[in-house]
Formats: C-alpha cells, structure tokens, sequence
C-alpha cells in the first residue's frame, strides 16, 4: 500500500470568464421589467421574489449591472411620468389626496424593488458611484412628480392655501398634510426648505403683517397682546401638527418679528393702554404676557425696562417735588414704600424676577429720593413715627418687615450723613420724653444701620442707649443715699447725658424755681461725688414736669409739662397776673421757645391754664397772662403739649445742613491725606475720583469742597503742588 | 577809621604800565574795586538812618526822588529783587552792597541808567518767575503772614503784570474785587495767576479745563468771565 499523501483541497474559482449570452441578459432584464411594471400595478402578488432576485444578481454578476441599473431608471421614470399625469389631472381638493397615495404606493413599490435589487445595491452601485436605488426612488419622485411643472406650483400653493385657511379659522385636514410635508422631508431637508418652507415663511410674514397692521388700529395693547400670543400657540401647534420641527423656531421668529418687534414702541406707548398705564393699574397678567412676548424679541426687554424706568422717575420726581406731599413727611415715605412694594410686586409677579428690572427698579429710587434733599430727614421721621406708636399692635416679624423695608429706602441715599444726624435728634427726643414703643424695635433698627453703615454710624446712638441705662443706675443709688432725703420736696428722675453721644443744642440754663434748684443740686453733690472730674450742665430745653395744680372751684389736676413750662407755671405761685416781660424776666427762658411755650399753655383750648390778654393767637410782647382758675378738663391728668419730632422749620433745617457740611470738610480732608499719602503724587482727577468712591457710604462729596479742602491742604503744608507738572500734588510727609 | 577820607581826594597811586602787570592791573583794580565798593556804602550812609543802621521808608522815598522814579514803580521792586531785600520799605547795608554791585552801578546816575538793563533782566522768563514770587513773598510784612489781602494783591499784580499781560489783569483785578468766597490769596493762588496768564489764551480761554489742578478760585474767575459772555 503506498501512502497517502496529504492532499489540500483547493477550491479555485472560475479562470475562465463565464460570458452571459447578450440575450440572456436582455431575456433576464425583461423579467424584472415586467416586473417592476406589475409592482406598479398593484400586481406584485403573482411574483417569485426569489426568482426576480436571482435574476437580478445574475445580470450584476455578469456584468450587466449597468443595464439593470438604467433599466431600472428608464423604468421607473416612466411609471413616475404616468403617475404625474394622473396627478395632475385631480380635481381641486383630491389633489392632496392622490399625491398622498401615490406616494404611498411608489415607496411601497420602491421597498419590492429595492430588496429585488439588493445585491446591485451592495454591490455594484457603490463601486460605479451609483446612487443607492433606494434614494434613486426618491430623486425620480422628485424630479418627475414633484418638480414637474405643472405640480411643483399647484403643491405650494395647495398647501399654503390650506394653512392660511387654517390661520383664518378653518378646519383642514391636517394628517393628510402631515404626510405630504413628511414626504417632503423624506426627499430630503432641501427639498423641504425650497419647495415649502422658505415660500411658507414669507408667505406668513405678509399675512401677519398684515394682520398686525390691522390689529393694531383697533386692538388695545393688552387685547393685541393677547391677540399676539395666541397666534404664537397656533403656530407652535401647527408645526407639532404637520411640518418638521426645525421649522417651529423660524416660523416663530417671523411672527415674533411681524407681531411683536414691529410694533414694540406703538405698543409700549399706546394712549390709555399702553405700558405705563398696565403697571399703573397693576395688570399682572398683561405684564407677564407683555414680558414673555417682549423677551423673544431683540430689545423687547430693554424697551419694556426703559419705559418702567422713565415713567418711575416721572412719577418719583412728582411725588417728591410735590409741595401737599412733602407737608406730611410720615405720609410721603409711607407713599414712597407703597410705590416700592408695588413695583416689587410687578417685578415677582409679571416679570420673572428679572434682575435687570431690579436694577433698574433700584436706579430710579435712588435718582428721584435723592432730588429732593429733604428725603433723609423725612426718612428719620417716618421711622421715629413708627418706633413712637405706629408699632403698637403689630407682630415682632412685621416690625422687622417695616423696617427692613426702611433700610431699603435708606440704601438709596446719597446722604446718609444726614440722615444721621436726624437721626440722632429724633432718638434723643424720644428716650428723653420716654416716647418709644418698643426697646428691641429701636435695638433693631440700630443693628440694621450698622449691619448698612459699619460701627462708626452707630456707636453714638449705642452710647445714648448706655446713657439712658446708666442713669436709671445712678437714680436708684442716688435715692439709697443719704442725699435724697426730700421729706415732701419734689422727686427728681435726671438722666445724665454723655455730651459726645447726644446732639448738641446748646443753650444756656434757664432759671429754675427754687423746689426744683435744692433736689437738684442734691443730686448734682451726689453724683460729682461719685464721678470726680465731670462736669454736669442742666438741660434745661429737654426735661419733663408733673405739676399739682389746684383750680377755682377746687378741681385738682395733675399737669405734666416741659421744664421751661414748669418753670413759667411756678411764677404763678407767688403772683397771679404777669406780662410776658415779668416772665421773661424772671425765667430767663430764650424769646422763640418762651412763645412757644406761652402759645401752649394760654392759647390751646382743653389746656389753657393760664389766660391771656389780649386773646389773640400770637404772644406779643405787651400781653399779660393770668393764672386760669376757671380752667376744667374732663382728665384729672392733663398733658400741655411735649413737642413731638417735627420737620424742621427753614431756619433749623438751614443750621442743620450747614452743620452737615462743617462735618463732611474734616472727613474730605482725612480721606485726601489717606490718599495721597499711600499714593504720594496724584493728578487731580484721580483725587477726585478716590475720594469720591471712598465717602460713598455717607455722602456725595461735591468736587468743588474737595477742590477746595486740597487748596486748604497746600496752605497748610500737608500737600504741594510738582514742580515740574502742575497738574500733579505731592504728598509732604 | 581815616581810610576813607584820604581816598575821598581821590588821589591816584601812578601806575606803571610796564612793570610786574597783572600785579599792578590787580592792585588797580582791587583798588577800584574798593573805591566802588566805598562809593556803594556812602551811597548807602546818604540814605541810612543813623540810629537803625538801615535805610528806612522815609530814606527809600528820598532815595526814589533822586533817582527819579515814583517809589511805587515797579522798578524800586526789581531793585529790591536784585538786592534781595527781605523786608519791605527797608534796605540792609548787606542787601544795599549786593544789588548795587550785581548792577556795576555806584552812583545816582549810574543807577538811573542801570534801570533800564534791570528791566529786561527780569523780563527774562527765567527771571521773571522768580521776581514773580519775589514779589509776593516781600509783601508779606508780618512775622508767620502767609496771605496778602485782596486789596494789596491787586495792585501788586497791577504792578508785577499789568505791562506783560494787561488785558488778564484788568478782567482778573476786576473779578478779584466783586467776589466774595477770598478775602485773602495765598502763595499758591498767587503763582496760578502767572501760569494762568502765560498757558491760557485769552480772551477766549477755550483752553482752560476746570478738571485740572487750577485752584478754585481761577475756576470761579472763568466762570464768571464766561457768565458775562453769554
């Protein structure tokens, strides 16, 4: 037996070329000929798929692959050309529909042929660069249906036609429609834009156009809004519906643009109901609409905000210049938080909360408070009405509410010195006269100016709160001393005044009587006893009195008054007739709060316990004035007149500013020699500039003070002028 | 102590040209020199008063007559510049050697002559800012004064810059004497106003700027001309 060698099988492939008879190539296309015509007639049914694919691989197989391709073409342009005609030949409203259903049964007929034809597919049209027969389809339809002349227009303007009959509130069919922009679509984006979309844009923009045209002649701004938005929902619907969704943002745009940007300015400034007249009236619902349309626009917003902040200036600039408003300070900052909430409200509700509202909310408060340079004492005001009685009743949270809002008013300030020194009147006259409602309302309040201001605002106005502490101290051991032994004297409460933390009103002390000069100067021994090294100055313009009087028929009252009336009052002990130059002789009270003084106890009905002739309302220097013993009142316990904190009048209000201003000189100056001495040579501007932004927190420095105060400086040796560049100063060390 | 009457007959020593030169041109000179510097100090005795030792208000209104300039002529002050006086209405002998020195001159006529040199001298822009300030500076008589009151000033720039820049000073004496902010002007006010009258055009001051280091009150000046332009 011989062995056996190992033999590899070897499969060769043919080397010899099998050639396809030419016939049988042309035998073999017209099957799939025949074929194709079947599937077009709804005939597919009687076909071998098996049969029809092996043919057609082996026409690609040997080589005929061109053939079957552009037979293929021939083919099926043909069937198109005879589908076009039948199309076109629709009547009106069937046109749609026939389109749709041809196309149904050409992509029905393109899927048979296609897996027919898959091994041409994958083979021979990538390698000739043919297009895929699939897309082949779609490119035939294409050119031969849809471009056709005679379709192309009569689609467009079919379906235009359909939508703008849609728009004027008709009912059309729209999955049929959905199906013919599908079919676009699937032809490719191209297809769809050219053909469709960019026709059906402009085709839009004219309509609403002119419908905005008409709207706005006759439509209010709230009412075309409404109008406005209601179209955008129709036509972010229309596109859910029945076009591609890449068309909702440029259909949008156009109506945005025609609806909307057209006419922002008619819109925004329509008479009687336009922008200013919606936030006037509080319309939250139009504003949160005329928001949400306006913010899709370029410049929607800024044109909204820039009419809000015009029209909030007017107004402010009005409300502070108005002479009836400014009579009642507590009043006119009472309007001023009403104008603030309500704007706030406008802001949450209707517009988003938008910061840039805000800002420009807060830019116009802080332009119009600060036209009228009263504000910061108006302010002061308020707030001491508030901390008097305005809070009795009201809740711990509210009281923080009320005043938080305050702070926000004061932030706006440019003068916060000012309102400083206000302050600090009011609240000395309200612990002096025992006047605050609240303790932890005042604590409060102060906590929140220096949370604002920093501890320098506030550390005088802790110091009087000390002050007031202190003196209830110093009273319980004054009367645990052996020096208050009064038996049935006068009872004194004092309330010793650290002069740095108080304002100062000076005033030389009047006469006192002499019950009062004893306890007094008691308890003056008694506490110099205690605090060598003080000195103690009777305020006699502050101060309080509680009087027994005993009238004619025996009524007795008990009378609390101010010092100096006390002291008026006490004259009448010994006489009961004096004139105004006996009393104020023997009191020694200055002339301005003497009448004052005098008007309140003579000439006040309900607490005129003295008389006074003349009867007239004014003190004159001649009158005479008469213990009332005819005097009743229904309280057993009278009170004449503590002056509350009041505006000031011109001449106060004058001293005060003038005040404000020899403060401010010596903080220019501290800031200037702050300045230039860590940047040793600056030019003038930068000066200016720095300073500025260094007293920002207290006041506006007026350039012309600090050009003034650096002179002073130069003068005084602490700055020169370079030598070389006068535009430059130097600082001297 | 009798040296200077025998030079007083002004007797000559012979000098002989060809012998030992720079000794005898020295010697010659050193004694004119001397002679001069002898003719400065009687010069300045004429004048002196005899109990203070300086020349006084009523020496300097003698002195003025016999030079023939009114002793409010701002020449009397270029003088008083050039010799570097100190205190006003008054001449040290020191202050006496040095401006009649510096001018070459000893005698009356002599200065009366030098007058004229003196004036450009100072009108030299080198010289004149610093005569500028000279001037202010001899103004101020009191100890620790620092400010001279707007009267005196305006006449003081009448006399220093009326001839350079009259129509500046007109408008600015004029406005000196309507406001109300300064009752005084101080050294730095002072030395605005020259660097005023040589930097801005005037009429127009378009090219003034407010926003500049000028001082305040040259501020207000500007605007009070513009406020009368308009």
């Amino acid at each position: 037996m011989s062995a056996q060698k190992k033999r590899t099988f070897k499969i060769e492939a043919f080397k010899h070329r099998v050639e396809l008879d030419p016939k049988y190539a042309e035998r073999t296309w017209k099957v799939l000929e025949h074929a194709i015509h079947e599937i077009y007639n709804h005939n597919a049914s009687g076909l071998s798929f098996e049969e029809l694919y092996r043919n057609a691989y082996n026409m690609v197989l040997h080589k005929y692959g061109e053939k079957l391709y552009s037979g293929l073409v021939t083919t099926m342009s043909g069937h198109l050309k005879e589908i076009a005609k039948s199309i076109e030949d629709s009547q009106g409203g069937l046109f749609l529909e026939e389109l749709d259903r041809k196309w149904g049964d050409h992509n029905k007929a393109l899927q048979m042929i296609r897996d027919i034809l898959m091994y041409m597919d994958r083979t021979f049209v990538p390698s000739n660069h043919k297009t895929p027969v699939h897309e082949l389809g779609l490119n035939l339809w294409r050119d031969n249906i849809i471009r056709s002349g005679k379709i192309q227009t009569r689609l467009l303007d079919t379906l235009l036609d359909l939508i703008h009959r849609e728009r004027t509130g008709e009912v059309i069919n729209r999955s049929l429609m959905r199906n013919i922009t599908k079919m676009l679509m699937d032809l490719g984006s191209s297809v769809y834009q050219e053909d469709f979309e960019k026709p059906f844009l402009e085709v839009s923009a004219s309509f609403y156009s002119g419908e905005s045209q008409q709207l706005i002649e006759c439509c209010d701004c709230g009412e075309y809004l409404r109008k406005a938005e209601r179209r955008l929902t129709e036509e972010t619907e229309r596109v859910s519906h029945y076009l591609d969704v890449k068309s909702e943002v440029k259909i949008t745009s156009v109506v945005e643009g025609e609806m909307i940007a057209n006419h922002m300015q008619r819109l925004v400034h329509m008479e009687n109901s336009g922008l200013v007249n919606i936030l006037v009236d509080d319309r939250y619902e139009d504003l949160s609409r005329m928001y949400n349309l306006f913010r899709r626009v370029p410049d929607g917003l800024s044109t909204v905000r820039d009419v809000m902040t015009s029209h909030l200036r007017e107004t402010g600039k009005q409300l502070v210049s108005d002479p009836e408003r400014l009579k009642d300070p507590v009043d006119f900052v009472q309007h001023l938080l009403d104008e603030k909430d309500k704007y706030d409200k406008i802001i949450s509700k209707a517009f988003n909360n938008d910061k840039s509202f805000q800002n420009a909310l807060n830019s116009s408060f802080e332009y119009f408070i600060n036209l009228n340079n009263r504000s910061p004492e108006f302010i002061s005001l308020y707030v001491d009405d508030k901390l008097r009685k305005g809070l009795k009743g009201v809740s711990e949270e509210d009281v923080e509410v009320v005043l938080d809002k305050v702070m926000m008013l004061f932030r706006y300030l440019q003068e916060k010195d000012v309102f400083e020194k206000y302050y600090k009147q009011h609240l000395a006259k309200r612990l002096l006269s025992g006047k605050t409602a609240s303790d932890d309302a005042e604590r409060s309040m102060i906590v929140k100016l220096k949370t604002e201001c920093g501890y320098q605002f506030t550390s005088k106005l802790e110091g009087m709160f000390t002050d007031m502490k202190t003196s209830v101290d110093t009273m319980q051991g004054f009367y645990a001393s052996q020096y208050s032994e009064t038996g049935d004297g006068p009872t004194v409460a004092v309330q010793v005044l650290t002069t740095g933390s108080w304002p100062t009103q000076p005033s030389a002390p009047c006469n006192l009587p002499a019950e009062i000069l004893g306890i007094c100067d008691k308890f003056r021994t008694y506490y110099l006893g205690t605090h060598t090294g003080r000195r103690l100055t009777w305020q006699t313009n502050m101060g309080t009195a509680d009087i027994k009087a005993t009238f004619g028929k025996g009524q007795k009252h008990e009378l609390n008054v101010s010092t100096y009336q006390m002291c008026i009052l006490m004259l009448f002990n010994s006489a009961d007739q004096l004139t105004y130059r006996e009393i104020e002789q023997g009191t020694d009270i200055p002339a301005p709060d003497l009448k004052r003084c005098l008007q309140s106890l003579a000439c006040v009905k309900g607490k005129n316990v003295l008389r006074k002739e003349p009867m007239s309302k004014d003190i004159a220097e001649d009158d005479a004035f008469y213990f009332n013993d005819k005097f009743t009142s229904k309280f057993i316990k009278v009170k004449i007149g503590t002056v509350a904190a009041q505006k000031e009048s011109e001449p106060e209000k004058q001293e005060t500013r003038q005040r404000v201003e020899e403060d401010r000189k010596p903080q220019i100056e501290a800031a200037i020699v702050r300045i230039m001495k860590s940047r040793r040579v600056l030019d003038h501007n930068t000066i200016v500039t720095e300073v500025t932004s260094q007293l920002q927190s207290r006041f506006l420095p007026n350039p012309v003070v600090i050009k003034k105060r650096i002179e002073s400086l130069i003068e005084r040796e602490f700055l020169e002028r370079d030598k070389n560049d006068r535009k430059l100063y130097r600082y001297l060390a | 102590m009798r040296r200077s009457s025998t030079r007083k007959t002004g007797s000559a020593v012979p000098v002989n040209p060809s012998s030992g030169s720079s000794d005898t041109y020295r010697s010659a000179s050193s004694k004119a020199v001397s002679k001069e510097v002898e003719r400065i100090d009687n010069l300045f005795y004429a004048y002196a008063d005899a109990s203070s030792g300086l020349i006084d208000p009523e020496g300097i209104e003698s002195f003025c007559s016999d030079l023939e300039v009114d002793y409010t002529d701002v020449r009397i002050l270029m003088l008083a510049w050039k010799m570097k006086a100190e205190k006003q209405g008054y001449f040290t002998l020191e202050e006496w050697r040095r401006g009649l020195k510096a001018l070459h001159a000893d005698t009356i006529s002599k200065l009366k002559k030098s007058l004229s040199e003196l004036e450009k001298e100072v009108a030299r822009p080198t010289n004149f800012s610093d005569f500028y300030s000279y001037s202010f500076r001899y103004c101020l008589t009191e100890d620790k004064q620092k400010c001279i009151d707007i009267e005196s000033a305006c006449e003081l720039l009448d006399l220093v810059l009326g001839f350079q820049f009259r129509p500046q000073v007109d408008k600015l004496v004029e406005y000196l004497k309507h406001q109300r902010d300064y009752k005084v002007i101080n050294m730095d006010q002072w030395t605005s106003f020259l660097r005023f009258c040589n930097e801005i055009n005037f009429p127009s001051l378009d090219n003034y700027d407010a926003e500049l280091a000028w001082p305040l009150i040259l501020d207000n000046f500007v605007e009070w001309i513009r406020e009368k332009q308009s």
